[in-house]
């Protein structure tokens, strides 16, 4: 009996340390995830550039790419980079960050990038619109991407709104993808495509400023802006 | 004791284990929990006491600025105010309150910070306040004095209520506590009393990128003559070459499209070849049936023409829609594609409000998009001012050390105004940027930084 009691006593304490391990290694993957969102150059499908070039050259000579060197992120260096974090033991995510720039040996990178241009440069805001876009009109047709983002935009530009891209994106109870955190999730190719398209000047929306879907909008309010257009699932409206 | 015996003990034992476990586990992540909602709710607090410190600032400053007699002071004055007003409405917006209580606020926050800047302006040319400027600022005042006095009535009742209450029923995290009760809920019902208070001043005249006016900015380029659907259908179809479309699908319109910034048909066109997915989106003004934008979101495969032919194709391109005398300025690749900035120019004059937007795919030197929003915003018949001062007086205020590489005659937006200017093109230390020096009283209008990479050129 005393051995049983030992026994089941140590099991629960594996158990009980086990369950105590896991909350905080929670907490710094996420931290992790954010810095990566952060860098001050983060390449990923669609991006372009000398750094990309460098990466797949890198990639090339180690054997996990076997497409042209010509500093553009496409399918063939999203699979390389995803075979490389595979084989060492990064997460897989096809996306150039901080510790895959480490591990295939190009940090100097970050460093070029901030002679010349004194770190300017757009880069951020294409890609947290690109996150925005990705987690609101996911499965719209590329124009109602293209209005999510130009509608975001909008709001910038808005007296009553925030004044920067991340304050109209943030805002409390603005965006449900952002209050459900599917906004952290990578942004797809078109995502980011309708993002650069916005930040060009498109604007399918023509200035509207707010959109919703009439099968799940349940604010009494949002029905009474006024309605400009449909695209895709949602109304666009002032 | 027997063997049987003991097994009667096992399964309990277990499960009390597992209860215990589970308890334990249970009592971490409540922890874990309270502790973010601390964390949250001293970051709200923060926002609000902050709020209302600025709203304070922002109100005395109105106050004393209209005692002030020396443009010196009121300068001083106005800049403390819209920081004050800026941080203010930034801090607002990151409350956890939802828009539609907070938009007029915020708004009359904004436009408070940005008639300052207005009025800076305005002395830094030697101009005196005017007694409508004065009357605008004791509007702002009174408006400002009466946020104050919400915000202070709201600190007097919140005593010991939270922000998180009302948080966790909007949010939806579950309503067991009282949203009554909520700190937010209460800012929202002061924010609504305050609503009535500031939709009943005027609107704020002046000159800003925030004002009324510039909002509410109608296109003065179009004809005045009004389209059907049809007639806008046939347009879009010819525009984009009527033997390649295959099919043209409206999008739905709302009630109240009439109050766009530009009322418009948009169309889906799908072209002969490509698959249903990949419709060419496109833009057609209501006056006169032109084509304000098309967009074409086909995939675009490996160059094959350089960025000097591509611009050609462009330039074919807007010769054949109809607008002459469009120089490019500034490319930007991305996607396979390169985006081309032209604008109109007359009597050698660059016209920068006058841009028209056009993306050439880099495979097949097809143009797929086109962007004539701003143009038709803007275009109109104009008369040119004479330069007053020759471009020598002009590039003798210029910076000693910065190298011109290029000048030439460039008419610029500036709010709702365009100034005419001598542009400066140069190189300052190694950073490139335009100057512009206003042709007539020699003024530096406008700087911008240049940020060159492969890809092309961005403006800051």
């Amino acid at each position: 009996m005393k051995k049983f009691i030992a026994r089941t006593l140590i099991l629960a304490l594996v158990f009980l340390f086990i369950i105590q391990c896991y909350e905080p290694g929670k907490v710094v993957e996420t931290a992790n995830r954010y810095t990566s969102y952060l860098a001050p150059r983060t390449l990923y499908w669609g991006s372009t550039g000398e750094e990309v070039r460098i990466a797949q050259d890198k990639l090339r000579r180690w054997g996990y790419y076997d497409g042209a060197v010509d500093g553009v992120f496409g399918a063939r260096t999203y699979r390389a980079v995803r075979r490389f974090q595979e084989r060492n033991g990064l997460s897989v995510d096809g996306i150039i960050g901080p510790a895959t720039a480490r591990a295939l040996g190009m940090p100097s990178a970050y460093a070029a990038q901030a002679g010349s241009s004194q770190g300017v440069n757009r880069s951020a805001d294409e890609y947290l619109l690109a996150r925005c876009v990705h987690g609101e009109a996911r499965g719209e047709p590329y124009v109602g991407k293209v209005a999510v983002a130009a509608v975001v935009l909008n709001r910038v530009r808005h007296p009553s709104f925030p004044n920067t891209i991340a304050g109209v994106i943030y805002q409390p109870l603005a965006f449900t993808a952002v209050a459900d955190g599917q906004i952290n999730l990578t942004p797809d190719k078109d995502s980011i495509r309708a993002a650069r398209d916005a930040l060009n000047g498109w604007d399918p929306t023509y200035g509207c400023l707010y959109y919703w879907n009439p099968a799940t909008a349940t604010s009494k309010w949002i029905w009474s802006r006024k309605v400009m257009l449909k695209i895709g699932k949602h109304w666009f409206g002032l | 004791m027997d063997n049987r015996g003991r097994r009667h003990w096992i399964a309990p034992s277990i499960l009390s284990l597992l209860l215990l476990a589970a308890i334990i586990w249970g009592y971490n992540q409540y922890y874990v929990k309270s502790k973010y909602e601390v964390a949250l709710e001293n970051q709200y607090q923060r926002l609000f006491y902050d709020v209302k410190k600025h709203v304070e600032n922002v109100q005395v400053g109105l106050s004393k600025a209209l005692v002030a007699s020396s443009k010196e002071r009121n300068i001083l004055l106005f800049s403390q105010i819209m920081s004050d007003a800026n941080f203010a409405q930034d801090k607002l917006g990151q409350l956890p309150i939802s828009h539609a209580e907070v938009a007029n606020t915020e708004k009359f926050l904004t436009q408070a910070a940005d008639y300052c800047y207005y009025l800076i302006q305005k002395h830094l040319e030697g101009e005196d306040i005017t007694p409508e400027q004065r009357e605008a600022l004791t509007n702002l005042q009174n408006n400002s004095a009466a946020f104050n006095e919400e915000l202070d009535r709201l600190h007097q009742a919140m005593a010991d209520s939270s922000f998180m209450y009302g948080v966790a029923s909007n949010m939806g995290f579950g309503g067991r506590r009282n949203q009554e009760d909520g700190l937010g809920s209460q800012l929202q019902a002061s924010l609504l009393n305050l609503e009535a208070g500031v939709s009943e001043t005027p609107e704020l005249i002046y000159d800003g990128p925030f004002a009324d006016q510039m909002l509410n900015r109608k296109p003065v380029g179009l004809p005045q003559n009004k389209v059907s659907m049809e007639e806008a259908q046939q347009a879009a179809i010819e525009f984009f070459g009527e033997d390649r479309v295959q099919d043209v699908e409206a999008f739905e319109l709302g009630e109240n499209i009439n109050e766009a910034r530009i009322p418009a048909y948009t169309f889906n066109l799908f072209p002969n070849n490509q698959q249903r997915e990949l419709a060419v989106y496109m833009g057609v003004a209501q006056q006169g049936g032109k084509v304000l934008w098309m967009s074409n979101p086909r995939p675009i495969s490996n160059a094959q023409i350089s960025v000097e032919e591509a611009e050609q194709y462009a330039i074919e391109y807007l010769k054949e829609k109809g607008f002459e005398n469009m120089v490019s300025n500034y490319y930007l690749q991305y996607d396979g594609g390169v985006l081309f900035n032209f604008v109109n120019t007359e009597n050698d004059i660059t016209i920068y409000p006058d841009l028209v937007k056009v993306k050439v795919a880099l495979d097949t030197g097809e143009i797929v998009g086109f962007d004539a929003s701003a143009y038709y915003l803007n275009h109109q018949d104009r008369e040119f001012d004479t330069p007053e001062i020759s471009v020598e007086e002009a590039a003798s205020t210029l910076r000693e050390g910065f190298e011109v590489d290029s000048i030439r005659l460039a008419l610029i937006p500036k709010g709702k105004r365009e100034v005419l200017c001598y542009e400066f093109k140069g190189m300052y230390e190694d950073s490139q940027f335009i100057v512009y020096v206003n042709v007539l009283n020699g003024k530096e209008e406008e700087i911008l930084q240049l940020i060159h990479n492969e890809n092309g050129t961005l403006t800051f």
